[in-house]
């Protein structure tokens, strides 16, 4: 009744509005939230592209407004008004939050929609809904919080690793990491931070690359996770892609926004090792002279190394809105400790982003810019090392009775690796600076066609000095006496051309909106890597310092371009590329103050161009359709295979709008989508015969050999996509205005012509070489979510949500197999866990059958001493996510668990460390291994033994807050305490200290997952949070 | 104004759109591309550059005890690796190696017939005549790639071989055995020539006529073997004499002081050698507490040789200190350490960087490291469970060992440098029992065979020999190059290479060629596994 009322009225207004010449005046008003005003809020005349927005104290005044008129109020977040002018010249507006989950905006490529239009499965997880406590990455906001996204950090280390998987692992080979998109800038692939080598303790693992984002300055995260919604990128949208959004200074009137948090974290678990007395007894028990290990001491290695941290965190922000535009900048500093002693993440960053319109609101000019700086601090952990270990395996296995003195007299030195010399004698840091800038320009050309042209840049530059001293002793190399030292810069340039055009159009019953686009990206990744060996200054800083000297000395005495030097007693060389291959031998320049040093440089540029286009298209509201086509371009593929095409459609039912489907529900909507997107993650230029100089170093002789050019790839010209395609069915539901809500989606993820590095036919130029893999990659699941307000009163409000996702891996059609999953360790030389190969999904455990021990202590392997498969794999087929938030008056308790499950870790580290034998070998061990049946000369080798479930769930974090009550002069506009706990717990069985962990131990180049090794353990945190606004 | 302002904006999008758009085609910022079109093959970039990264590829494959120098070795009677508790299991390789049970997926199988191939295919690339290589070069690839594929047709019987202009869509060809010995010969004879002759010293490091001669002689002692006829041709026997013959006239010959060969200095012996540290052909048997100052990390604490073996070496049998009555080449191990001013033996006049008043590495032995080890200052060194270290001749098996049983082996020593750059991979001594065993296969030459090795004994400090047996002639080789990678090629000479011995059973004559890697079979159908595998 009501609205058949309004619609005669608007019908009326209407004719008036093309019948008669329309009188005009001026209105003016204030818009408020109901107790604030609200500027940046958008108003205009309905029907006209006469507008105008709310200044800073809410305050608008718009001409020409029609007596008769309609005047439309709309603001992000808030719902859309219209009110009738019916010779009004004051009208003030209240507007009303949008409480409906429906009208949220989601944040899609090339644009945004109404949650209610979306056709495809995104997920937006906004600032309110993130994790809280010491994030240092922006992944780390949104574990759990979503659907079908599994995010593992690969360890407890600050800042370390995080993988994300999207709906799965589709690539044998390519990379799995979605692609991340920063305020409209596509990041590259690649690692950023320089890295690498610790040399003599195996490589470590990169850091996360997102590292330089201050996650304090993210307002949303957006998830696109079928291929309907990620074909518009393309060839990089394989892996599903994050949009992440950073905060603006929209409907904020000037406010300055200060935040703090303090924690305070101790490691969360520790292995069971044995004590003094303990440790003596074991070892007298299996055969050893008590009297020739006992050192006198009672260490406890683990505490040695380990410590208890404080995390601060400082966030600054002012933010405004004015009648143009509006402004945000931020402050941030953070400085995360590590547990390990010597581990730390600093971090620095900066943020400005403006918005501001020019005639008549018709240019839209956006800014977004930040910059940062990173400071790492590194322990010797390494993902690979050797049988003495690295710091971790040292401590876990260094004799509990050796003195914790790093530095012994030389007649009390063991020859054991003691773990507090590798803390004094080593030194790891890493300075990485980041500056990320999106300028774009919107013109509405007409009322319907609106261009768009978008300059995107993102340039870091890190620096990395890492020394070990030669005062160190008990290490393998020639590093005793001698010291080592390395310095390693990148620098990655990614620039961003962006050109797209949208046409929007109303008919009667249909709407129709189109965009195109062009896209060109560049890629520049240029380094050099410089080892030095023989210092004066054991010193490590002196030596990092004469190493940097050194270098300096030699690149600017050298004339013209080079790939790389050299420098030992026989002096210095140069091999040059360019001009022409050239191996040179100039005089060496004075002032270099180390026995040998080498420098090697790489450079490498890429290029992507793109054109793509999206029609969406709408019938009555209810009948919804999207086609996307993005042809790309890429520097990767040569030859025929340089574009790829990648299409998609998708279609929704807003079925809750049709007559037959009871009112009980408040939203139900069907989605269909089908999409082919790409993967390019491979390698630079795969497709020319390229020759270069081999790898240069400094040898344990402390000579530099020359090296020669040869070629660096086998080259394949036929090389193509990987290709994606991927078919969804969803069903959104909402009961009640949608207070309980929730999706459920199903997928089927196939992924062909695998890119994959397989052996090359003998003779090669290289053992390997880049092919597309007739095999394929099968991803199934179904993905479950809902959200229910359980109370939603005025002073009681309790929230539950949960997610759920079961995925299925699968290779298919595969013949061959390829060995993968490195196990390191003492007699674990060569040995692997993994095995590629058809039927089995990736990550399949290769195994021997552990049958326990014989009479004598030794293994028995009841299907013989040959690996086999297991049935077991290390992708969870499960991941939930629960959270639930309660607020009562002025407090708040929010708690989140997740959880994945139905997956194995194979327990690299009790491999390698805690057996008899290494009991045996005067190592310390855990308090299992004593009495275990096993013999002091048992081999362990591979086996299921160390095969563990890795279920698990944890209390990832949990906060109570409090919202004071703020008077209305004072000058506060909020202060919020809160007190955050992370990782309060964790239920599962494994033995280790984590199952949530990923050990970087590829082989053959094949990625793993599920492999534990020495990883960095994880903290419980504590933290104390202040939130404040002015 | 709002018109124009609309026009500006689609003319300025529609230029940058046109201006940015690109032809992906890459510049050479980080290497060289060569100009190939299509299939072709326009050449090297550099031969010279491209002959250095072949030496290099060379040294760093020969840098490890694993693939060639294990395949050779530890697969022979003279080493075991022996499965230490939780040492040295190393996922079985090691084990199979020594069982002669080794399969098709044998990890070090596998990286000995890519790391040669690999090289066979960019000398390939340097010997075509669009890289242009002079004379000198071509020869020194020739010799290159005929080192090489003499290992491939040594270990697989089979030789595949890739034209530099074919890319990864072909499958190449395979040449048996005696094609394969054709080619090799080939490649040496018309190297030859162009090759340098450099006599001994620092560059016996590259290609010369004796190191090609050398391998000529190699390929004729084992060419009835390769071409399965059953027994030695007189006339390939005098091939070989002709060979050794045209070495000595290149400058080499014997030269007394057995374990100084061994060292960096420049000698009469070493026809050929590369670089490489010789750190895992001493660490790799050592003790964890067998240290020196440039390593104080010790020993890996895992090759060893066995009792059979150690017992073809004159001596006492009890112990191998000094005074065992031993000859030269079994070494000794020392009571303790010697003084930088010694004037005698081996350490006499060695390093002491640490100035302790021993020259470093002095309490380490020679040769064969049998019985108690000693510190520099004479006390008994002790294990890691604080027992007597006491290296055993008796072993429990392969697998169960404690870290002293097993007598271990040390040619190259740690005094010169706990990782020094010098390992021989050609050397005269071996050429003259070469030429004395193709003496006694029936070739002619001015001495006879027994003379030979007599003269090769008296210079080693070994009784001389009554008469002189095949197996005599095997144990001399035995005795004169244990640890130079030649072992199981001799023992298949002489028919004893699938026979058994200790903690290994006879094995079918099949295991005298290794299986083709499993992943090789997959990658090109032309190849056909090893009989037996």
């Amino acid at each position: 009744m009501k609205h058949g009322l309004l619609k005669i009225g608007l019908f009326l207004s209407a004719i008036f509005c093309f019948g008669f010449t329309q009188a005009q005046e001026t209105v003016t008003g204030t818009v408020t939230d109901g107790e604030m005003p609200l500027p940046g809020v958008n108003i205009f005349v309905k029907g006209t592209s006469n507008g105008t927005v709310t200044d800073f104290d809410g305050n608008y005044s718009l001409s020409n407004v029609p007596t008769d008129g309609v005047l439309v109020f709309s603001f992000v977040g808030f719902a859309q008004q219209e009110i009738p002018v019916n010779g009004r010249t004051t009208i003030n507006a209240t507007m009303a939050e949008d409480a409906s989950a429906l009208s949220e905006v989601v944040v899609i490529g090339y644009g945004n929609v109404q949650k209610r239009d979306a056709t495809g499965a995104v997920a937006t997880v906004s600032a309110e809904d993130f994790n809280r406590g010491v994030v240092a990455s922006p992944e780390e906001l949104i574990q759990g919080r979503t659907a079908g996204l599994q995010v593992t950090t690969t360890s407890g280390e600050p800042g370390a690793g995080v993988n994300i998987r999207i709906r799965g692992t589709t690539s044998v080979r390519g990379g799995n990491d979605p692609l991340f998109v920063v305020d409209g800038v596509p990041l590259s692939g690649t690692n950023v931070a320089a890295g690498g080598s610790n040399a003599g303790f195996g490589d470590s693992s990169p850091k996360n690359p997102l590292n330089f984002l201050n996650p304090q300055d993210i307002e949303s995260m957006s998830v696109l996770k079928d291929a309907s919604a990620t074909a518009i990128y393309g060839s990089r949208g394989a892996n599903g892609v994050v949009i992440i959004t950073t905060k603006s200074g929209r409907g904020t009137a000037s406010r300055i926004d200060y935040s703090t948090n303090l924690g305070v974290a101790t490691p969360a678990n520790r292995y069971d090792l044995l004590g003094r007395e303990e440790w003596l007894e074991a070892y007298g028990a299996i055969g050893g002279d008590v009297n020739a290990v006992d050192e006198g001491a009672d260490t406890d290695w683990q505490d040695e190394i380990t410590r208890t941290a404080f995390t601060q965190e400082h966030n600054l922000s002012y933010s405004n809105s004015y009648q143009q535009g509006n402004y945000r900048v931020s402050l941030g500093y953070s400085d995360l400790m590590g547990i390990v002693e010597n581990s730390e993440m600093e971090r620095l960053s900066g943020r400005l982003n403006i918005n501001h319109r020019l005639f008549d609101d018709k240019l839209n000019l956006t800014l977004q810019t930040g910059i940062s700086r990173v400071n790492d601090k590194r322990a010797p952990i390494s993902n690979n090392s050797g049988f003495k270990g690295d710091l971790l395996g040292a401590a876990y296995r260094a004799n509990p009775t050796l003195p914790a003195n790093p530095d012994p007299a030389p007649e009390d030195f063991t020859g054991q690796v003691i773990p507090t010399s590798l803390l004094k004698f080593t030194e790891d840091e890493t300075e990485t600076d980041r500056f990320i800038l999106n300028a774009s320009a919107e013109y509405d050309i007409m009322e319907n066609l609106s261009a768009k042209a978008n300059v995107g840049y993102d340039k870091a530059e890190s620096y990395r000095g890492f020394a070990i001293s030669g005062d160190i002793q008990g290490i393998e190399s020639a590093v005793p006496g001698n010291g080592r030292s390395q310095i390693n810069e990148i620098e990655s340039t990614n620039t961003l051309f962006e050109f797209t055009v949208n046409y929007d159009k109303d008919f009667e019953n249909s709407k129709f909106d189109a965009l195109v686009g062009y896209s060109y990206q560049e890629f520049e990744r240029r380094g050099t890597d410089v080892g030095g060996w023989g210092f004066q200054d054991m010193n490590m800083g002196a030596m990092i310092n004469d190493l940097q000297n050194s270098r300096e000395a030699i690149e600017n005495s050298i004339q013209g371009s080079y790939q790389q030097y050299g420098f030992d007693e026989n002096g210095l060389f140069v091999n040059r590329l360019f001009p022409e291959i050239a191996t040179d031998r100039p005089g060496a320049p004075s002032g270099i103050n180390v026995a040998a040093l080498a420098g090697d440089t790489f450079y490498t540029v890429d290029e992507l161009q793109s054109f793509f286009g999206r029609l969406n298209y709408s019938i009555a509201e209810k009948y919804l359709f999207t086609a996307t086509l993005r042809a790309d371009g890429s520097t990767r593929f040569g030859g025929n295979n340089k574009y790829g095409f990648f299409p998609s459609g998708a279609f929704a039912w807003q079925m809750a709008e049709e007559d037959f489907i009871p009112d009980t529900f408040s939203t139900l909507k069907l989605r269909l989508g089908y999409g082919v997107t790409g993967n390019q993650e491979i390698p630079y230029n795969l497709y020319t015969s390229r020759e270069r100089f081999g790898g240069v170093g400094v040898g344990d002789n402390g000579i530099v050999n020359i090296p020669g050019t040869g070629q660096v790839t086998f080259r394949n010209e036929d090389l193509q996509w990987e290709t994606t395609s991927q078919t969804n069915i969803g069903l959104d539901f909402g009961f009640m205005q949608d207070r309980l809500s929730g999706s459920l989606d199903v997928y089927y993820k196939e992924t062909t012509d695998l890119l994959f590095q397989t052996f090359s036919a003998q003779p090669a130029a290289q053992d390997f070489v880049w092919e597309n893999l007739d095999a394929n990659v099968v991803n199934k699941g179904i993905e479950f979510s809902l959200d229910y307000d359980l109370f939603n009163d005025e002073d009681f409000y309790w929230n539950l949500g949960f997610n759920i996702s079961y995925n299925d891996n699968m290779v298919e059609d595969f013949d061959g197999s390829v060995q993968t999953g490195e196990i390191n360790g003492q007699g674990l030389t060569n040995a692997y866990a993994q095995l590629l190969a058809g039927g089995q999904p990736l990550f399949s455990y290769y195994l021997r059958e552990f049958g326990g021990f014989d009479e004598n202590g030794q293994t028995i392997y009841p299907n013989g001493d040959v690996q086999t498969f297991t049935g077991k794999s290390a992708l969870p087929t499960t991941n939930l996510g629960i959270s639930t938030r309660v607020e009562y008056k002025n407090w708040d308790l929010s708690t989140f668990l997740t959880g994945q499950f139905g997956f194995y870790v194979y327990n690299n580290t009790e491999n390698a460390f805690f057996t008899a034998g290494a009991l045996n070998s005067g190592s310390n061990v855990t308090r299992n291994v004593v009495g275990n049946g096993e013999a002091a000369n048992n081999a362990p080798d591979v086996s299921t033994r160390f095969l563990e479930k890795g279920d698990f769930l944890r209390l990832q974090n949990a906060t109570l807050g409090y919202n004071f009550d703020i008077n209305e002069e004072s000058f506060l506009k909020s202060l919020r305490l809160s007190l955050t706990g992370q990782n309060l717990f964790l239920i599962t069985d494994y033995s280790g200290l984590d199952p949530e962990v990923n050990t970087d131990k590829s082989l053959n180049g094949i990625p793993t997952a599920g492999i534990e090794y020495t990883t960095y353990p994880r903290a419980t945190t504590v933290t104390l949070g202040l939130n404040v606004s002015f | 104004m709002k018109i124009n302002l609309m026009k500006s904006t689609i003319v300025l999008g529609v230029l940058l759109g046109v201006s940015a758009c690109t032809d992906l085609e890459l510049e050479e910022t980080d290497s060289i591309f060569r100009e190939d079109t299509g299939e072709g093959f326009s050449g090297v970039g550099d031969v010279s550059s491209a002959l250095v990264n072949n030496y290099n590829n060379l040294r760093g494959q020969l840098d490890t005890q694993e693939n060639l120098y294990a395949l050779q070795e530890v697969s022979s009677d003279e080493m075991l690796v022996p499965t230490r508790g939780t040492d040295w299991g190393d996922n079985g390789l090691w084990r199979t190696l020594h069982q002669h049970t080794w399969d098709a997926n044998h990890q070090f199988v596998l990286n000995t017939w890519n790391n040669n191939n690999r090289n066979v295919f960019n000398l390939s690339e340097i010997i075509a005549p669009e890289s242009n290589a002079n004379p000198q070069q071509l020869a020194e690839a020739k010799f290159l790639r005929a080192f090489s594929m003499y290992w491939i047709m040594d270990l697989y019987g089979q030789v595949p071989f890739r034209e530099v202009d074919e890319g990864p869509s072909v499958n190449p060809r395979v040449m048996q055995r005696s094609e394969a010995f054709d080619f090799i010969l080939q490649d040496l004879t018309e190297a030859m020539p162009n090759l340098p002759s450099t006599g001994p010293g620092p560059d016996a490091k590259f290609a010369s006529k004796a190191a090609a001669h050398y391998l000529l002689a190699k390929l004729y002692i084992n060419k009835h073997i390769y071409l399965g006829t059953g027994s030695a041709a007189t006339e390939d026997m005098n091939q070989v004499i002709n060979h050794v013959d045209a070495i000595a006239a290149e400058g080499f010959g014997l030269q007394s002081g057995f374990f100084e060969l061994f060292t960096p200095a420049v000698d009469s012996e070493t026809i050929f050698f590369t670089e490489t540290g010789v750190g895992s052909r001493m660490w790799n048997g050592l003790h964890y507490f067998q240290t020196t100052p440039d390593n104080s990390g010790g020993g890996w604490n895992g090759f060893s040789t066995l009792a059979e073996f150690y017992d073809l070496f004159e001596g006492d049998d009890d112990n191998n200190h000094p005074g065992a009555n031993q000859e030269e080449r079994r070494g000794y191990v020392p009571f303790e350490g010697t003084s930088p001013t010694t004037s005698e033996g081996y350490f006499a006049g060695g390093k002491d960087e640490d100035g302790d008043g021993f020259v470093d590495g002095s309490d380490i032995g020679l040769g064969f490291l049998f019985g108690q080890q000693y510190n520099l200052d004479g006390s008994e060194t002790e294990d890691r469970g604080g027992n007597p270290l006491f290296f055993t001749k008796e072993m429990p098996g392969l697998l169960g060992n404690s870290e002293s049983s097993g007598i271990r082996v040390l040619k190259y020593h740690p005094s010169n440098g706990a990782f020094a750059g010098h390992m021989i991979l050609f050397r005269y001594a071996d050429a003259h029992l070469m030429k004395a065993e193709a003496v006694m296969r029936g070739g002619s030459a001015d001495a006879s065979a027994l003379e030979m090795v007599n003269e090769l004994r008296e210079l080693r400090q070994a009784s001389p020999l009554g008469s002189l047996t095949d197996q005599d002639m095997l144990d001399e080789r035995g005795r004169e190059l244990y640890n130079e990678m030649w072992r199981r090629q001799d023992l298949i000479r002489f028919g004893q290479f699938n026979t058994a011995w200790e903690f290994k059973e006879a094995k079918g004559e099949f295991v005298n060629l290794f299986p083709i890697p499993s992943v090789a079979l997959t990658s090109n159908p032309n190849l056909v596994q090893n009989e037996g595998y």
